[in-house]
């Protein structure tokens, strides 16, 4: 593993933790999304709204923190699910960080609650296939996810297993290579956060502006409001 | 490595993003823009006379700028209006008033050469009716289209129709109206159902919506439609605050005199936005008020309102201190001080061509770019000359601004500019081979 791209992982999930544990959101130079702070509105009451099906779920060949392969749909449908795509590098704390930031939130609310703590599976699926091996998303995974969790930390075998995935869920994202050709361990890409259902249908996507624990909670509440989900 | 970092903080980044009028969710362009997509009316006798996505190169560094690099025609005329890019940026939606087409634009597999990616043809069947679709606007995912008029009457009652970004209908939201309210509040005399515009301030979960007229109207004579008393009071008087995630209108303010763009302000502490009323030429705040209820108050006066110069196109800078305010009947824009929103006041005004329509400035507001064409039947057709369907690019040094590029529409036989997005290459990775 070259050097910079360990000291890259390293300053992501620092950015994670550091925001977690500090609540550095307010005092940074940079502005931070709106996920790191306390939400500035009320949102909607759970179950007074609804949320539309914004198609299907994709499936694809996905490895789980054992190396294990199986299709992507095998952690779908039985919960509800919230999928966010992340690269372990990811050096932009408003980007892959904010959603396994959110995600960790959205783990402890979960655990306080009776009713949704059994119910709802959270997914980081890698885009980065050549950095992000199962082991590399072991290893993340020590950093978020409480033992015995239904967080899944999935990556794929290569890009051609990945392509499937990202085009099913119109996740766009760029890899940068260096002047001599090699992949230089970063990318662009546009926070997504997916919300599924039983019948694995996207019930809500949310970026970077809009990812908050408050509002994901009252979606899941919303969901499980309604008849076979 | 520098590059690359901005890169990856510029696509993940989605809190900030003409591109100081383009949804908060979408990646933006801070630098030199590579291009500027045109969505074009066609013109009888000119050109092909379709409506057309006209490319045309605006980096000085490049060989061909200044130039029309690319023009894609759509096959026919629909009343080429607005449009918009998707969150992802990779695609550009535009729509047709008159046919209710909108046509999904390809632009990142050659960010030179747009392609026809699909063209929606159901929208009226797929969303209950309604019809003239304008604001294409990004949301996570999703676009959020603003209609401005319905099957049922052709007048101004009208909705917000979602989709998927792959072009899936996803839902109808109509607008409130006195009989039929959906849980809003009424605050003043009108709740008409009107639409126009749609903006969203994603920190305070509030989309607004403005208003305008229906089919009935703006695909009538100009003349003949002033001169008729009864087609001048279909004209909307509302603007709508609605609770975004829930997709429900909460309250209806009165903001009379038809109020088209919404230009929201940028700054975290800043929980407003702006718009202008084509009728009675005023520039109105629409603001969350110290008891967290959203309000409208008129903020300042456009040109002489008996002259009908008729505001049209706003651009707010990225900072909120300035407002670029288009009036099309005179052909002037005139840039407001707005550092004090409650007090917006005109510092200049210069003349841009026989008519101006939409302004689009770039991120650090030292591009300034006009086209001018407002709708068919009501645009001006002479004196013919480069002042009348044009795109013309100016520097902006905070002072005053200096021409540095004019194209004439129709001598290049194009048709009638509308609605301008910048693309770039940076936002797709590398430079693609053609360049």
């Amino acid at each position: 593993m070259n050097p910079i791209h360990w000291s890259l992982r390293w300053l992501a999930i620092g950015a994670v933790l550091l925001c977690a544990s500090l609540k550095v959101w307010s005092e940074t130079t940079q502005v931070l999304a709106p996920g790191y702070g306390p939400l500035k509105f009320e949102p909607p009451a759970a179950g007074s709204y609804q949320l539309p099906p914004l198609g299907s779920a994709a499936d694809g060949a996905v490895i789980d923190m054992n190396g294990e392969s199986f299709p992507l749909h095998d952690l779908t449908g039985d919960k509800l699910v919230v999928m966010g795509f992340i690269y372990t590098h990811c050096p932009d704390v408003n980007g892959c960080p904010l959603a396994s930031y959110v995600m960790k939130q959205l783990q402890l609310r979960l655990l306080a609650s009776t009713d949704l703590k059994d119910r709802v599976r959270l997914i980081s699926l890698s885009f980065d296939p050549i950095q992000d091996t199962a082991a590399a998303m072991r290893d993340y995974s020590m950093h978020f996810r409480r033992q015995g969790f239904d967080w899944e930390f999935l990556t794929t075998k290569n890009e051609n297993e990945l392509q499937p995935i990202l085009e099913g869920y119109g996740q766009y994202r760029k890899m940068f290579y260096n002047e001599d050709g090699d992949y230089a361990g970063t990318m662009s890409h546009i926070l997504r956060v997916y919300l599924i259902d039983r019948d694995r249908r996207i019930r809500n996507i949310y970026s970077a502006g809009f990812l908050h624990v408050d509002t994901v909670m009252n979606d899941l509440r919303t969901l499980q409001m309604e008849p076979n989900q | 490595m520098r590059i690359t970092l901005l890169l990856v903080l510029l696509f993940s980044m989605s809190a900030i993003a003409d591109e100081t009028c383009m949804s908060p969710y979408m990646a933006k362009i801070e630098g030199q823009e590579d291009f500027v997509y045109v969505w074009t009316l066609g013109l009888e006798g000119v050109g092909d006379e379709q409506d057309k996505l006209v490319t045309v190169d605006v980096n000085p560094d490049s060989d061909g700028y200044g130039k029309v690099v690319h023009s894609i025609s759509v096959g026919g005329r629909n009343e080429a209006h607005h449009t918009g890019l998707t969150d992802d940026r990779r695609f550009l939606w535009a729509s047709g008033l008159d046919t209710n087409h909108i046509f999904i634009f390809d632009v990142h597999t050659d960010p030179a050469k747009p392609t026809l990616h699909k063209t929606i043809t159901d929208f009226v069947a797929k969303s209950g009716g309604v019809v003239g679709p304008h604001t294409n606007y990004a949301l996570p995912g999703r676009m959020m289209i603003s209609g401005l008029s319905n099957n049922r009457d052709h007048g101004g009652r009208t909705a917000m129709v979602e989709y998927t970004n792959a072009g899936d209908f996803v839902k109808t939201y109509w607008m409130p109206t006195d009989d039929n309210l959906q849980g809003a509040v009424k605050s003043g005399q009108y709740a008409d159902g009107f639409g126009y515009d749609v903006r969203v301030l994603p920190r305070r979960n509030a989309m607004v919506t403005s208003s305008f007229t229906g089919w009935n109207n703006y695909m009538m004579n100009l003349g003949t439609m002033m001169a008729d008393p009864e087609a001048m009071k279909a004209f909307g008087n509302t603007v709508v605050i609605w609770d975004m995630h829930a997709r429900k209108p909460t309250k209806v303010l009165d903001v009379p005199g038809a109020p088209l763009e919404i230009r929201c302000a940028w700054n975290e502490e800043n929980d407003y936005c702006f718009t202008t009323t084509a009728l009675t030429s005023k520039v109105w705040l629409i603001y969350l008020d110290e008891q967290g209820e959203w309000q409208a108050s008129a903020v300042g006066d456009i040109g002489d309102a008996t002259k009908i110069p008729l505001p049209v196109d706003i651009s707010i800078s990225n900072n909120d201190t300035r407002l670029w305010i288009n009036t099309w009947n005179d052909g002037m824009t005139r840039l407001y001080d707005i550092s004090d929103p409650f007090n917006a006041k005109q510092m200049w005004e210069q003349r841009i061509g026989e008519q101006v329509n939409m302004v689009s400035q770039s991120w650090d507001g030292k591009r300034v770019y006009y086209t001018s064409s407002l709708l068919a039947n009501w645009d001006k057709t002479a004196p013919a000359g480069p002042d009348l369907q044009y795109l013309k690019v100016y520097n902006f040094d905070g002072e005053k601004l200096e021409q540095t590029m004019a194209i004439d529409f129709i001598a290049e036989k194009l048709g009638a500019p509308h609605q301008m997005r910048f693309g770039a290459h940076a936002l797709y990775g590398e430079k693609v081979s053609a360049r």
